[in-house]
Order: C-alpha cells, then sequence, then structure tokens
C-alpha cells in the first residue's frame, strides 16, 4: 500500500479505540470539530521509521487527557494523576500509531510512545501534516494527526 | 472451566488493567509484568524455587515493550523447555500480516490487535480450549 493514510482512516480508526476503550456503550463519541475549535494541552507520540517516516499524534486538552485517563483506568476523575494521563495518552497514541502503520508501506516499525504535556506546536519543525481529525469528546478537544518526515530530515539523519 | 493463571505482559498500565478486567471475570488469577524481561526474570524465580505449579499457564503479550519486546518473550518461553505449557497469545497494534505470521511463527499461539473487545479475547481463548464455549463477560 502507498497511499497516504487520510482523515477519514484516522476516524474509522478512532471510532474503534472509542467503541473498545473510551465509549463502550455508545452514548459518549468523538464528535468532529472545526479546526479553529480544538485546544490541545497534551500530546502522545509515535513515530514511523523504515519504508515511510513520520509521526502519529494523539493531542487532548487537559480535560480529555484526564478524561481518557479516567476511562481506561476505571478510576474517579478526581484520582486521576499525571502518571495516569501519560500512560493513558501514550497507549492511546500506540494503539492508532500502530493502526495507522498498518495503511502504510512496509517494511516500517512503530517506537514505543512518548508523552509532552506542552502541547503539539513547533516539536516537528521537520514534518509536513498528511491528515488530521479534530474532535471533541465530553465537550473537550481531541484531535489525531498524522504528520510525515520531510525528505531534507531523512537525509539529515542519515548522515 | 479449570481458572489459569495469567501473565499479562504490557508497558501501558492502563492495558494491563483492561485485560486483567477481562480474564480475572472468568475466574483467572492474573500476575503483571511491565516487559518481557521483567516477566523472564519472574518466570525465572519460578523455575529456580523448583515450584512448577506456579507457572502461568497463559501469557497475554504486548509487542513493542522496552527492554525486552513480546516476540523477544515468546522465543526465549519457547526455547525454554520447562515452560513448554505455557499458552501465549499476542495481544498488540501490529497488526499487518507480516507481523502475524512472524509472532505464530516464533511460538505465539494466538493473536489478538488491538483495540479489542472483551468478546475477541473471550472468543481467542475459547479457541486455545482456556474457556468453555458461550462464556461472555
Amino acid at each position: 500500500m502507498t497511499a497516504n493514510p487520510t482523515e477519514n482512516d484516522l476516524r474509522v480508526i478512532a471510532e474503534q479505540v472509542w467503541s473498545s476503550y473510551l465509549d463502550v456503550d455508545g452514548s459518549k463519541p468523538l464528535l468532529p470539530v472545526p479546526a479553529a475549535k480544538v485546544v490541545v494541552d497534551v500530546t502522545g507520540s509515535v513515530s514511523v521509521t523504515g519504508a515511510w517516516r513520520g509521526h502519529v499524534l494523539v493531542g487532548c486538552s487537559d480535560g480529555a487527557s484526564r478524561n481518557a485517563a479516567a476511562a481506561l483506568l476505571g478510576i474517579e476523575l478526581d484520582e486521576v494523576t499525571d502518571d495516569d494521563v501519560a500512560d493513558a495518552l501514550g497507549e492511546l497514541a500506540n494503539i492508532i500509531g500502530g493502526n495507522v502503520k498498518s495503511l502504510l508501506p512496509e517494511p516500517c516499525a512503530l517506537s514505543l510512545p512518548h508523552v509532552h504535556v506542552e502541547g503539539e506546536a513547533g516539536r516537528y519543525p521537520a514534518s509536513t501534516e498528511v491528515c488530521k481529525l479534530n474532535g471533541t469528546w465530553l465537550e473537550e478537544s481531541v484531535t489525531v494527526s498524522v504528520l510525515e518526515s520531510t525528505a531534507d530530515f531523512a537525509e539529515a539523519s542519515a548522515t | 472451566m479449570t481458572p489459569v493463571l495469567t501473565m499479562v505482559i504490557d508497558d501501558s498500565r492502563a492495558m494491563r488493567l483492561i485485560l486483567k478486567r477481562i480474564v480475572a471475570q472468568l475466574g483467572f488469577d492474573v500476575v503483571e509484568s511491565a516487559n518481557g524481561k521483567e516477566a523472564m526474570d519472574y518466570l525465572a524465580g519460578i523455575l529456580e524455587a523448583g515450584d512448577d505449579s506456579k507457572l502461568p499457564g497463559l501469557a497475554l503479550v504486548d509487542w513493542n515493550m522496552p527492554e525486552m519486546n513480546g516476540l523477544e518473550f515468546v522465543t526465549a518461553v519457547r526455547a525454554d523447555q520447562r515452560l513448554r505449557n505455557m499458552t501465549l497469545m499476542m495481544v498488540t497494534t501490529e497488526s499487518e500480516q507480516s507481523q502475524i505470521v512472524r509472532a505464530l511463527a516464533s511460538g505465539a499461539h494466538e493473536y489478538v490487535i488491538k483495540p479489542f473487545t472483551p468478546d475477541a479475547i473471550i472468543d481467542k481463548l475459547t479457541l486455545l480450549g482456556l474457556v468453555p464455549n458461550g462464556v461472555a463477560v
């Protein structure tokens, strides 16, 4: 497969993740919203290397990240710690990234997840956005995006 | 149904908890490990103590983990005759056919792709003969 993933691919993957772990009874779906309304405070990411190079990012507002941790860990919202948020966002990035990887040319490898709290802006300067899904979940922001590393970056890394 | 001592090996605490909830509802006891090396160290301790009755009968194994990944763990378990009765099921985001074939060729008995539902896990355990037909959680 050689085509880049699309926003619709991300929507399908996100729906599978939400129905499996975050919205099991179907009452709290991830809803699409315009990009301008999205706030990102915490980002979980995985990198893809090999025949395709880039990153898969799951960005959340602080509230969404805490909602995700509470749902995945089965705990109350006021019990959620920063470690819980890092674990939950990392696993969401891992699951979504792994499913994105299955759409990319083989062979590719997935990195371990990385979580950072200051948002995603400027973190991946040598990349271009391939597709992005902007959503709201429990009235909090969630984004899923795929960034492809530029050729210049790949060449620079190889030297 | 005979409860099976189950090892859940995943670097995500949330994922270990999700899997633990599913198998605990089947009456299975669970031990957790955060990576393959930690799991192998646990197994080595039991083997050294000579109490094979405490060996897990089932391991649910993530692929991408620090220190020792799931494929390395499966290979290490399969290389040790003393662990030949352990059933190994990969539970991972690695969903390409080539990766599934690789894991099964290395000795994994079954393969579940994340995200999964509890039914997907139960169905595989039923196929492995560890859970009777018709059980749901």
